[in-house]
């Protein structure tokens, strides 16, 4: 039953110009009535009727069925032709000038509109059987309004309709654009340079959210990889708006988070060129993470699909539009159905863009916007013939000449036998081979107007020199015409019609020779659920490094039940129902807690746009897919400290993080519960010292003026927490800091600094989370003990800048001693992997014993970072975080035998051992699979290069921590 | 009292000045007694002795040596050859973001007739931390470009570089183009241009190698032929009487640089070599030698097993490939050289093969196997004494010699250490 149309009140419709230009000559009249008759007509997915009738009258859809069509229409053959209703592309990028600046940010253009297509995409679209499309003002991070326009073309004739725009302000286009380079402004003129980091760019999307700019309207993310669509669902969740995500092509990687945030995507056909494996090298160099991505990619939109998340596609993002029909032949090689493929292309968007009133299916009422293809639509190299819209016709590809076909010809002075094949190429040019038995010749100059041919071939393959020139006409199913011999004899000769080629076939949705499961992170290592906890766990037999009161426990016990510790200690024996892992011989440690990583952090370890970032959080760029959080597993590492870059003397905010390699959601990392913290820097990096002479107008450029900033902002924060009427992310999270809920960690070297910001905290009444590198907090180790939780440095690092020459490895134990709660940590996803040996160093340097040096590594930073009372020792109530060693962890001879994060044991020797066999057996298959492929499937993924996301290790000098 | 105050101020007000004693020469012979002799060319012997003098090692044994040389008590202690720090930039810098202080990169990417030692600076303040753990000798490698230069082999002690060094010209230094640069930031090269410019650089080095016996060949026809002081620099490379360092990690490059030793028939050690395991048959038949710069490395892909680069050592001795160890940490910390090494004993490496890893091996790959890496008479008595198995972190070195002179194993940090402590002790 189809909907009856209703005048869309909601939609600024702009179906005739306000005023026609005077017509030159007489009047056109148009009586825009037609009928395709015959044809295959696709009323809706699913829903075909073989030899109906389609009938437009004006610019809407009359009737489509199997009755006849009304005296008076004007007919059309359909008759091996399929009629589908017009596809709708629901992202179309297009930039659009800001005319003005009205936010201090250049990126935030929430104002602009985009209305207008240009002339190449709609013609590019057209052909492809879109007739309409979704614009998007492209480029920033608030970038402007979308609009639903029509794709005809614009007509010279002012009395025909100018291309509508039938609905304007259909979504608030968004985006994490961010400055290609940061500039050295002064805080107070206008940062241009900010955002650098995809942090700093959600940051400033929600401060303009929450300041009311594109107020009530639904949003359109434009993403470039698959962690910025659950991004871009938080954001729009914490402002309440409905969203839409723009995909890149990889959602397939993390499925499950995405299928559950019940977003709807407009996905692009994107799949990745293979990795070079073409000689042993480079396939040696090819990563799984990449062969796997670019098998796995043509099977995104039907897995998204099926998943139940609403899709729609985009021939945007491919490079090339006109590889869209070969893309998705891919898709459906890889399972996605017709039905399925036509409802993205068609009713899906309608719907998506609150259109599917006038657009989406062919039925009575609804705008005549079609697309006619001689044969299926859905085919490898499909022929559009036409598109219609607002019942108008444009044709993209001129009827085929009845001279087209296969021929058998005779006469005169023609070899013989002799057959002819005339084929139209893609751009409405023919090409016509003659052939006699296995003997063949090109046809050249080939010329089809209409029903006429004209070629002439070379004789010799023949058996004759010289060459013969042809032409004739295509009357019914014969050729009749003259040639030239290659003697310059004038014949007749003509030509009979032989079999029809049958139509391309639809491609089928193939047996998936992608393999339909691969657990979560995508790529190697991956888990296909997150490993079991027993209920109750006994470990025996083991030396338990309790680092709690127990001390070291020789043969001692630890029991788990529903991943918190109950008991550790001496072995009492008993076990009903429990599952035991006999560590006999070996060592048992709290899990390692690294006080100072950038593991896993997307896109930006620093926002350094500006002096002052408080706003940004590392939370929201969590990168579950570094597989340095395996490796660091694998060192026995349980928690990290995730800390933003000390660029700014005030940087972002940290997230304490669980090593949960396999979780389904990046958040899903996070430490629960942790309390929240911010990173501030002093010194050489903050001053911009060693970034070149390019940097010397940021303020501050002296440890004097980062002393100011600090106070400055601190003062700002204080009047902030008083009373204010606007939200500020910024000053909110450093009025949390006076208010004592923020830990502040502070990269620092030098005494001076050191003590300097210690006086700050005094006078502004808050106790320091923690002095991070602190390399000189030996000299002032006092004032540190009495302002902050502790010191958190490198263990023997030193000379690779000017105020790390006086760091000494003494440096922890020399604190300690004082009272200082020390920690060493490890700022480098290398190092990360062994701090249990980074400890030993602080026996080396200062003869502590060796439990107090290992608490350097887990109780320590777990009290610097308030998570005390969760992590940090193998004592009752805490959480079953703990690594197995094969013997004692300060031992250089030992390994890291298995890790086991609450409860549950998410690596081990012997798993990882399984993960390496798996790892070889498809590694092999997909490079056996990539030279193996087809011909003609070698094009694929040609000009979108390498798949996104790879995932990032920060270095310490992109860091900026250690700062060279 | 007001004396040693005085110095420690100095000391800590020398930003980047060593200020702790020289070492005089032995005036006798010294024998270490009683302690267990690790010669490395040998067995471990227990109660055994090393006596040396000129500093020079006249013997090694079992109980009671010879009488008359000073013995000093070893009870409870080993001795070891001083650990070799086979690829480095000590002494050829001091803060690494500071400019005035690196001289490991000259400019110019053919730069062969430059050569570490006369840039080592012999009051680095890094040299007694390095020598503090151990380490008695370190290669220093120039670096960067195609033809960085030639490494040079010194020791840690002496009142200039010329009194430190061991071997001014260890041999010709040549950085391998890499096909595969790292992605920086997450971004790759366009691997069009990337392998462009690698055929570019490959193209170059040939042409320099060309030039250079060309050179060669009419020096020898033609005394009257003018010097050219790049081609004489690369002459002792080019005759096999020096190594070529063929810095290269990937399988490509390593690969390549074996086939152009093998067409210049030079004698190449691959520097680096994450790769050298794929490829160690065919590194022992060009009878080459791999120096592995560390084990603390990224395994190769995101997929590689995450101690790939701990068991390369293992891989390459189980293989039979001539190889030994650097620490791969630059030159403020080579100090951590024997952990690299205890590592790798973690990940499968036999401890006896370590331990040589770091001190004969080494020497044997830098071509100063006649006075180094082992304690055998003839050799310097260049000599650690620990309290106990010195691949472990907690051990210490207790005393060390180089060619006989007792050096103060003090630094910088041991002042600043003492310095600060009388802050909270009085």
């Amino acid at each position: 039953m189809p909907r009856p149309f209703l005048p869309a009140l909601l939609f600024l419709v702009v179906l005739a110009p306000a005023q026609e230009a005077p017509p030159n000559g007489p009047r056109r009249v148009d009586p825009m009535w037609h009928a395709i008759v015959g044809a295959t007509i696709h009323v809706a997915p699913g829903k075909t009727i073989e030899g109906g009738n389609v009938v437009l009258k004006g610019d809407r859809i009359a009737a489509a069925g199997t009755e006849a069509p009304p005296f008076g229409a004007r007919v059309w053959d359909g008759r091996g032709l399929h009629v589908y209703a017009g596809l709708i592309d629901a992202y179309v990028p297009v930039e659009v000038e800001a005319t003005e600046q009205r936010h201090w940010n250049p990126r935030i253009t929430p104002w602009r509109v985009a209305r207008a297509i240009d002339d190449e995409t709609a013609t590019e679209l057209r052909a492809l059987g879109f007739t309409a499309a979704a614009v998007a003002p492209s480029k920033g991070i608030l970038r402007g309004r979308a609009s639903l326009v029509s794709l005809a073309p614009r007509e010279e004739d002012l009395s025909v309709p100018r291309p509508a725009v039938y609905a304007e302000g259909v979504w608030q286009s968004a985006g994490f654009d961010v400055a290609e380079r940061a500039p050295g402004p002064p805080r107070g003129r206008p940062r241009e340079g900010y955002p650098t980091s995809q942090m700093g760019a959600i940051a400033l999307l929600r401060q303009s959210l929450l300041d009311g700019l594109a107020a009530d309207e639904r949003l359109l993310f434009d993403t470039t990889d698959e962690l910025e669509a659950l991004r871009a669902c938080k954001i729009a969740r914490e402002a309440g708006r409905g969203a839409v995500v723009v995909g890149c092509g990889t959602e397939l990687r993390r499925l499950d988070a995405i299928a559950k945030d019940g977003l709807s995507f407009v996905l692009p056909l994107a799949f990745p060129e293979p990795p070079d494996v073409s000689s042993v090298g480079a396939a040696d160099a090819a990563d799984l993470r990449d062969l796997m991505t670019w098998e796995q990619a043509p099977t995104n939109p039907r897995r998204l699909d099926a998943k139940g998340v609403t899709v729609a596609l985009t021939t945007s993002k491919i490079g090339k539009r006109d590889r869209f029909f070969r893309r998705l032949a891919e898709a459906m090689r890889h399972g996605l159905s017709e039905e399925r493929a036509l409802a993205m292309l068609t009713t899906t968007p309608s719907r998506l863009l609150g259109a599917d009133d006038r657009m989406g299916t062919i039925e009575p009422g609804k705008l005549a916007n079609l697309v006619v293809a001689e044969g299926p639509l859905f085919a490898r190299e499909p022929v559009v013939r036409e598109v219609w819209i607002e019942g108008r016709r444009h044709e993209v590809t001129s009827p085929l000449s009845p001279a087209a076909g296969a021929w058998t010809l005779s006469g005169g002075g023609l070899p013989s036998p002799l057959a002819l094949e005339v084929k139209r190429k893609r751009r409405g040019a023919y090409e016509a081979t003659l052939s006699s038995g296995d003997r063949k010749a090109e046809a050249q100059r080939v010329s089809v107007v209409a029903d006429r041919i004209g070629f002439s071939f070379d004789g010799e393959p023949f058996g004759r020199r010289g060459r013969f020139t042809l032409s004739a006409v295509a009357v019914a199913d014969a050729l009749d015409g003259q040639g030239v011999d290659p003697d310059g004899a004038r014949f007749r000769w003509g030509a009979a019609r032989g079999p029809a080629p049958g139509a391309p076939p639809v491609p089928a949705p193939g047996p998936a020779d992608a393999p339909e499961s691969y657990g979560t992170p995508f790529g190697p290592y991956a888990l296909d659920a997150l490993p079991e906890g027993p209920e109750r766990l006994i470990v025996r037999g083991a030396t338990l490094w309790t680092c709690g009161p127990e001390g070291v426990v020789e043969n001692g016990e630890l029991e788990v039940r529903a991943g918190k510790i109950v008991y550790a200690g001496p072995a009492r024996g008993g076990a009903e129902g429990a599952t035991v892992v006999d560590a006999s011989g070996r060592h048992v440690t709290p899990g390692i807690i690294d006080c100072h990583s950038h593991t896993g952090i997307s896109k930006g370890v620093n926002e350094a746009g500006q002096a002052v970032t408080a706003e940004v959080r590392i939370g929201d760029v969590t990168d579950p897919d570094s597989i340095n959080w395996y490796r660091q597993l694998a060192g026995g590492v349980t928690t990290v400290n995730s800390l933003h870059g000390s660029a700014n003397p005030i940087g972002g905010q940290n997230q304490v993080n669980k090593v949960r390699w396999g979780v389904a959601h990046p958040d899903g990392m996070h430490f629960e519960g942790a309390p929240p913290g911010i990173k501030f820097a002093l010194g050489e990096n903050v001053k911009q010292s060693n970034w070149g002479d390019d940097h010397v107008t940021r303020y501050p450029q002296t440890r004097m003026g980062v002393e100011t900033l600090m106070r400055d902002r601190f003062l700002a924060a204080r009047e902030y927490a008083k009373g204010h009427e606007r939200r500020d992310l910024e000053l909110e999270a450093l009025a949390e800091i006076l208010a004592g809920t923020r830990l502040l960690h502070c990269h620092s070297y030098r005494q001076d600094e050191i003590l300097m910001l210690c006086r700050l905290a005094e006078e502004f009444g808050f106790t320091i989370g923690t002095f991070q590198h602190v390399l000189e907090g030996y000299k002032v180790a006092d004032a540190i003990r009495d302002r902050s939780l502790g010191g958190s440095a490198f263990s023997d690092w030193w000379a690779y800048k000017v105020e790390v020459q006086d760091a000494i490895p003494w440096n922890g134990a020399l604190m300690h001693e004082v009272g200082v709660c020390v920690s060493f940590n490890s700022d480098s996803d290398e190092m990360a992997r062994r701090m249990n040996l980074e400890a030993a160093k602080a026996v080396k340097y200062g003869g502590l014993p060796p439990e107090e040096a290992l608490k350097f590594v887990t109780l320590n930073p777990a009290k610097q970072l308030k998570i005390d009372h969760r992590v940090g020792s193998l004592e009752g109530g805490k959480d079953a975080d703990f690594a197995i060693w094969s013997g004692s962890p300060l031992s250089v001879y030992s390994r890291c035998v298995a890790t086991w994060i609450d409860g549950r044991e998410y690596f081990s020797l012997e798993k990882d051992k399984a993960h390496r066999e798996r790892i070889a057996a498809e590694r092999l298959r997909i490079v056996q699979k990539i030279l193996g492929r087809p011909k003609e499937r070698e094009e694929e993924g040609r000009g979108e290069g390498k798949p996104p996301a790879r995932s990032e290790t920060w270095h310490c000098g992109e860091c900026g921590c250690r700062g060279e | 009292m007001k004396h040693a105050t005085m110095i420690l101020l100095l000391a800590a007000a020398a930003a980047a000045q060593d200020l702790t004693p020289r070492a005089t020469p032995q005036d006798g012979p010294i024998a270490i007694v009683h302690a267990t002799v690790h010669p490395v060319s040998g067995p471990s012997i227990e109660d055994g002795y090393v006596l040396f003098d000129g500093g020079v090692i006249k013997e090694v044994g079992r109980g009671t040596p010879p009488a008359g040389a000073r013995a000093i008590d070893g009870r409870g202690k080993h001795v070891y050859p001083g650990w070799i720090a086979a690829f480095t930039n000590l002494g050829l810098t001091e803060i690494g973001a500071v400019r005035a202080t690196r001289d490991d990169r000259e400019v110019g990417d053919l730069t062969a007739e430059v050569r570490a030692a006369v840039a080592v600076n012999p009051d680095s303040t890094l040299i007694p931390v390095a020598r503090s753990n151990g380490v008695l000798s370190f290669a220093a490698f120039p670096r960067g470009g195609l033809v960085p230069g030639r490494a040079s082999v010194l020791s840690v002690e002496g009142w200039t570089w010329e009194e430190m060094a061991v071997e001014t010209d260890a041999g010709l230094v040549v950085e391998w183009p890499a096909p595969r640069p790292p992605p920086f930031r997450g971004e790759e090269k366009d691997p069009e241009k990337a392998m462009e410019e690698v055929r570019r650089n490959r193209d170059r080095l040939e042409q320099a190698f060309l030039e250079a016996r060309a050179y060669a060949a009419a020096r020898a026809a033609d005394p009257g032929t003018p010097e050219d002081v790049r081609y004489e620099a690369m002459r002792a490379a080019l005759d096999g009487k020096r190594p070529v360092f063929l810095v290269a990690h990937d399988y490509d490059q390593i690969a390549g640089a074996l086939a152009f030793a093998a067409r210049w028939k030079v004698r190449p050690v691959i520097v680096g070599g994450q790769d050298s395991w794929l490829l160690a048959e065919e590194i022992k038949a060009a009878g080459a030698a791999v120096i592995v710069d560390g084990v603390h490395r990224f395994p190769k892909r995101s997929d590689s097993d995450f101690d790939e680069a701990f068991k390369l050592p293992a891989r390459l001795e189980a293989a039979g490939v001539s190889w030994c160890l650097a620490s791969g940490e630059g030159a403020s910390n080579e100090r951590n050289l024997p952990y690299a090494a205890g590592r790798a004993v973690a990940y499968g490496l036999p401890r006896d093969a370590a331990i040589r890893a770091i001190t004969l091996h080494a020497a044997r790959v830098l071509g100063v196997e006649a006075r180094l890496g082992s304690i055998e008479p003839g050799k310097d008595a260049t000599l650690i004494v620990t309290d106990g198995d010195p691949l472990e972190i907690p051990t210490g070195v207790v005393s060390a010699y180089v060619r006989g002179r007792a050096i103060d194993l003090s630094s910088k940090q041991t002042k600043l250490y003492e310095k600060y402590r009388s802050k909270y002790v009085r």
